[in-house]
């Protein structure tokens, strides 16, 4: 049993904090199981890119590359690109973890996602239950994992079963609009977006290329507009 | 490589990649913060890619070299970007989002 004081009502109250989240990540976990399972991957590889990689920005743009027939180092670093953004959250959660053993880093990391990081932020800055942040992230980021798992699993199943006119491809973009709608909270982050976005449109690179191409465009105009934006201050 | 043959060492390689992004900061970075120009441009990659995702199938047929804007597809989106601004529910834009694709495709069928 946990011998840190409070383990186990911060685990509870990790679980207690993904009930919110399941309605975000349910759907994106059917979307990305069903993509996997319709660009003719078997059963055991769109079951493995759920729980290899769990990332799932990550997985839905393998997934295209590959059915876009994008070459291997293509597809790798375009996924690596997209998940950069986990050193942030590493390199901002480490001072909370600090003094954890290997095993704990380990399963920290394995369970690292955009929603458990931003809640235990949250909870490190308005909880005095320290010690024991890290059996929150366990319950928060056990209970995304188990989610995220079924979900995949059910995509799996269900999505090969549906007719190809009913548009359900369309589901990916529709999710990550309401993914992306949330971060738009300042006028950089919107130019990188709406740079982001013309990019992967008008370019048309060689080995598929353009979400790379993309992504960086994107981050060097939301750099371009913060820096204009405070010159103007 | 390609085709079938390269979907193990592609889900290998990203989840080791992957795995290795998220661990070296809680492993290496505690006392080695990264420099202040890396952490902005990062904050920028998921807004980028997310809507580097979005927008092609917006303006692409499936398979198309060419531009072809889909307005019904557009206008989906641009409602669905209204319910995630108004509601911030993911279930909502997606089956509202759905809900005006279907109903416009049926309309100009």
């Amino acid at each position: 049993m946990p011998q840190v004081p409070g383990a186990r009502a911060e685990f509870l109250a990790g679980i207690r904090a993904f009930a919110p989240l399941s309605m975000s990540i349910v759907p994106f976990g059917l979307v990305c199981g069903a993509a996997a399972a319709g660009s003719g991957m078997s059963f055991a590889q769109a079951l493995a890119m759920s729980w290899v990689i769990f990332a799932g920005s990550a997985q839905i743009a393998s997934t295209q590359l590959y059915t876009a027939g994008a070459p291997l180092p293509v597809i790798v670093a375009t996924a690596a690109i997209i998940n950069l953004r986990f050193l942030i959250y590493g390199a901002s959660l480490a001072r909370h973890f600090a003094g954890l053993d290997r095993r704990w880093q380990a399963v920290i990391a394995y369970l690292l996602t955009d929603q458990a990081y931003a809640l235990t932020i949250v909870r490190a800055a308005t909880t005095r239950g320290r010690g024991a942040l890290h059996w929150f992230y366990l319950g928060l980021g056990g209970a995304t994992w188990i989610a995220w798992q079924l979900a995949s699993l059910a995509g799996i199943l269900l999505g090969n079963l549906v007719p190809a006119d009913w548009s359900l491809d369309f589901v990916v973009p529709l999710t990550f609009i309401a993914m992306l709608v949330p971060l738009l909270g300042d006028r950089a982050m919107l130019v990188a977006a709406l740079a982001g976005g013309l990019a992967a449109v008008l370019l048309v690179l060689p080995l598929k290329l353009e979400l790379i191409a993309a992504a960086l465009i994107g981050v060097a105009a939301g750099l371009l507009s913060e820096h204009v934006g405070r010159r103007r201050k | 490589m390609s085709g079938e043959a390269l979907v193990w060492p592609m889900i290998v390689a990203i989840g080791v990649l992957t795995f290795a992004l998220r661990l070296a900061p809680l492993a290496l970075l505690a006392q080695l913060p990264l420099p202040g120009w890396l952490a902005r441009a990062l904050r920028y990659v998921p807004a980028a890619v997310m809507a580097a995702i979005i927008a092609p199938p917006l303006f692409f047929a499936v398979g198309a070299p060419t531009i072809e804007p889909d307005l019904r597809r557009i206008a989906a989106a641009a409602l669905a970007t209204l319910v995630a601004w108004r509601t911030r529910s993911t279930l909502l834009a997606v089956v509202l989002g759905m809900l005006a694709l279907w109903g416009l495709q049926a309309v100009s069928a």
